[in-house]
């Protein structure tokens, strides 16, 4: 039994000596390759969300994302809508615009915002709700995961929260 | 009837949200009695009874102050701010001191030893954190019209959530070594942080807000 | 960076020579494409890092120390990653810290110790809690998939020996530790080696109730040196300032006044979570009682207190050893010895010692080598 357990020891040993050489050519791939595999997706808070809907506009369109909603109470964002205006050099330099969330014929808000030459700059947002499910924005640059405008690529990303309670 | 199966199932679809809440709080607590099946549920069902305190409190806020009763953002806010204040208060407590009666491993000697409410203020603390299920269950337990039978939703809502909570009970049967016990003091201690954080950071949010 | 360290026979130079080959060989293949690649930087850089570690490993063999020479991998890892990653960022950004914008567009780096934060939100939500890319991308090569493959290949070979011979972050506090000549503070409750895994458990719960990383939003002390979210905000800049405050308290100053790697052994969750794994990691480190005589220098020698008069009575480690070798090198009775589990205890150290460094300081060439050499082509680009 002693010989037994020396000759697993041993040989485990080997292996993960074995397993250091195969790490850049096998396994390091073998394990990404698994861990892709299981289908995992980033969180919406940090993506936005899966787009549900695009407005076409003139050389440009809108992508309304689904919803997202906090998990949990402690979770600290208010549920929001995630809205890209692309691409972000075939906008004209004042955006002020309606725009219809979940397609109802009906606009939920009117979002206002400048798009500087330099896409560096600093970006702020106006929005106002013109429905019960959206939350007024006045001048709000990033302030938060919830409420936000940003260059994000080749869109200018505006996040506008919604009124809670409202799935 | 129909109402009470509404609260009960409202309370049912609530719980993983309650457990997100309470869990963090109940998980260490638990870990760090390290009391028995018998004694764990006996502690299981005082945080419980803590819970359903601050659940008919609010039942009876809800049945007395009706449609007037403060739901706002505002008052949301500052009764999360206490509820997370007084939080971190008893986790301090708990996690510094060792139970009465009990001889401590040498690991955990601060303090004199602490009373058997503790687990209540647990529960009520974490019990009232106006989550949106929470809310929408204060809404309807107003829309009943009287103290009694917003008394009864909440009753039957808060049936709902506590089966969640069941399961805990294993956790406090674990009888971990004593280091894993001083870890989950430990770990209160770091979580107090975190909820006085919490607390301090709403209240000022809100007062200065105006 | 001499301690007071116990001193075998030497192996003879043939022999060393022999024993070090298959690590200059597989230094040579790890390093290839490097030196193959034009641009004089390149190569000088590979060059070095690979003389270096192989001299290092050579010397490991000669003088049967572990520690002593593994520590100038260590810190020189711990200090170089820093300024290479900073020199990353500041190119392609032009600050270290991370705007929001990057984090949507799933930019941010992932970092090997938000794996624990992350398991239970996926597996309950099946979602990553993380503003970085599953998959890598141009703007994102440490992808979530790439760094928790790297992550599980590391633990299989090296298990807790990740933090001796893998993490760039330890190797700031090895440095600093290995500097005075003696320690200010001696004494410290061994109380303090339980705090990690409170932090690991605070982590853990606060990261699956509030579904975000609890530890890099409020606790993780290298975001002084790596990058960290904009600064907008008072909840900001009070993060900046609690980053600030321990990595200067806990990488800087106790390690200086305590010789021992505090933040790695009385702070930092990754640590414990990796502890873990020694449970099924086949090398370990064992005390032989029957040599032993009780003189607590593998305890005091060791920078993360894994050894307790218990622990010492008991023959083994506690479950923090990180397989540095520290005490080995400082036993002068060779009670302190390298194990494989299975195999007598005592009957054959120096094989299962050499043994684990193969395996222990290939991993270190192919990764924190990779790390070194990176930032010196940077520095000697510069220069250059």
């Amino acid at each position: 039994m002693t010989r037994l357990k020396s000759i697993l020891g041993y040989t485990a040993a080997a292996l993960t000596v074995a397993a250091t050489m195969l790490t850049p050519f096998l396994l390091m791939n073998f394990f990404t390759r698994g861990v892709a595999a299981t289908g995992l997706r980033i969180d919406p808070v940090y993506t936005g969300g899966e787009v549900v809907r695009e407005i076409a506009r003139d050389g440009y369109r809108v992508r309304v994302h689904r919803a997202v909603y906090p998990g949990t109470p402690l979770q600290r964002i208010e549920p929001f809508v995630q809205l890209d205006w692309t691409p972000a050099a075939a906008l004209p330099a004042q955006v002020s615009e309606e725009v219809d969330l979940d397609g109802d014929g009906q606009a939920d808000l009117r979002a206002r915002f400048s798009v500087p030459r330099d896409p560096n700059a600093e970006l702020r947002v106006d929005v106002e709700p013109l429905g019960p499910r959206v939350k007024a924005l006045r001048g709000v640059g990033k302030e938060s995961f919830h409420a936000m405008i940003a260059r994000v690529g080749e869109a200018v990303v505006v996040r506008v929260p919604l009124v809670t309670d409202t799935r | 009837m129909r109402l009470l199966t509404e609260a009960a199932l409202l309370g049912l679809a609530s719980g993983p949200a309650c457990l997100a809440s309470c869990g963090p709080v109940l998980a260490p607590w638990l870990v760090a009695e390290r009391a028995g099946w018998r004694r764990a549920l006996g502690l299981l069902s005082v945080f419980l009874g803590g819970r359903l305190a601050g659940y008919l409190l609010f039942a009876i806020a809800a049945g007395l102050l009706g449609a007037t009763m403060p739901l706002g953002a505002r008052a949301r806010a500052l009764l999360f701010a206490a509820a997370h204040l007084g939080l971190a208060a008893t986790l301090v407590v708990y996690g510094l001191r060792p139970r009465r009666g009990r001889p401590e491993p040498p690991l955990v000697t601060i303090g004199p030893a602490r009373r058997s409410w503790m687990p209540v203020l647990l529960g009520l603390f974490t019990g009232v954190n106006l989550c949106p299920p929470f809310v929408v269950a204060a809404v309807r337990a107003m829309e009943t019209g009287s103290v009694a039978g917003a008394v009864l939703f909440f009753l039957a809502f808060f049936t709902g959530t506590a089966v969640w909570f069941v399961p805990f009970a294993a956790l406090g049967a674990l009888r971990v070594a004593e280091t894993a016990a001083t870890v989950a003091r430990y770990t209160m201690l770091a979580l107090a942080a975190y909820y006085a954080y919490l607390g301090i950071l709403t209240l000022l949010a809100r007062l200065l807000d105006g | 960076m001499a301690d007071h360290v116990a001193t075998p026979d030497s192996r003879g130079i043939g022999r060393s020579l022999l024993l070090t080959l298959p690590v200059a060989l597989w230094a040579l293949l790890m390093f290839s494409r490097a030196l193959g690649v034009p641009g004089v930087a390149v190569k000088v850089a590979a060059l070095l890092t690979l003389i270096f570690l192989v001299t290092l490993f050579f010397l490991m063999v000669r003088t049967r120390q572990t520690n002593r020479w593994r520590r100038w991998f260590f810190a020189t890892l711990g200090f170089l990653f820093p300024i290479g990653f900073i020199w990353e960022l500041i190119a392609l950004r032009g600050s270290m810290s991370i705007p929001m914008e990057k984090m949507i567009a799933g930019d941010t780096p992932f970092c090997f110790m938000v794996i624990p934060m992350i398991l239970l939100p996926a597996a309950l939500t099946r979602t990553v809690i993380f503003p970085g890319a599953i998959l890598p991308t141009a703007s994102n090569p440490h992808s979530i998939a790439v760094m928790i493959g790297l992550w599980m290949a590391a633990t299989l070979v090296l298990g807790k020996g990740w933090c001796a011979y893998g993490c760039f972050f330890g190797g700031i506090e090895e440095g600093i530790a290995a500097m005075p000549r003696k320690a200010r503070i001696r004494k410290i409750d061994g109380r303090w080696r339980l705090v990690p895994w409170a932090v690991l458990a605070a982590i853990v719960l606060l990261s699956l109730a509030t579904l975000a990383p609890t530890y890099c939003e409020w606790l993780c002390p290298f975001k002084t040196i790596t990058e960290y979210a904009e600064v907008r905000s008072i909840e900001t800049a009070i993060q900046a300032g609690i980053f600030l405050s321990l990595f200067l308290g806990l990488v800087i100053v106790l390690p200086w006044l305590t010789k021992k790697r505090t933040q790695c052994a009385f702070f930092c969750p990754f640590g414990a979570f990796q502890s873990l794994f020694n449970k099924i990691h086949i090398f370990e480190i064992r005390i032989r009682r029957d040599e032993c005589k009780d003189c607590v220098s593998c305890q005091n020698s060791c920078p993360t207190m894994a050894l307790s008069k218990q622990s010492v009575a008991d023959g083994k480690t506690l479950i923090n050893c990180m397989h540095c070798g520290a005490c080995v090198d400082v036993c002068h009775k060779d009670a302190a010895v390298w194990h494989i589990k299975g195999t007598p205890v005592g009957a054959a150290p120096e094989r299962a010692r050499l043994l684990h460094l193969y395996a222990a300081w290939g991993f270190a060439i192919m990764f924190g080598g990779s790390i070194i050499a990176g930032t010196l082509t940077k520095m000697l680009g510069f220069l250059g």
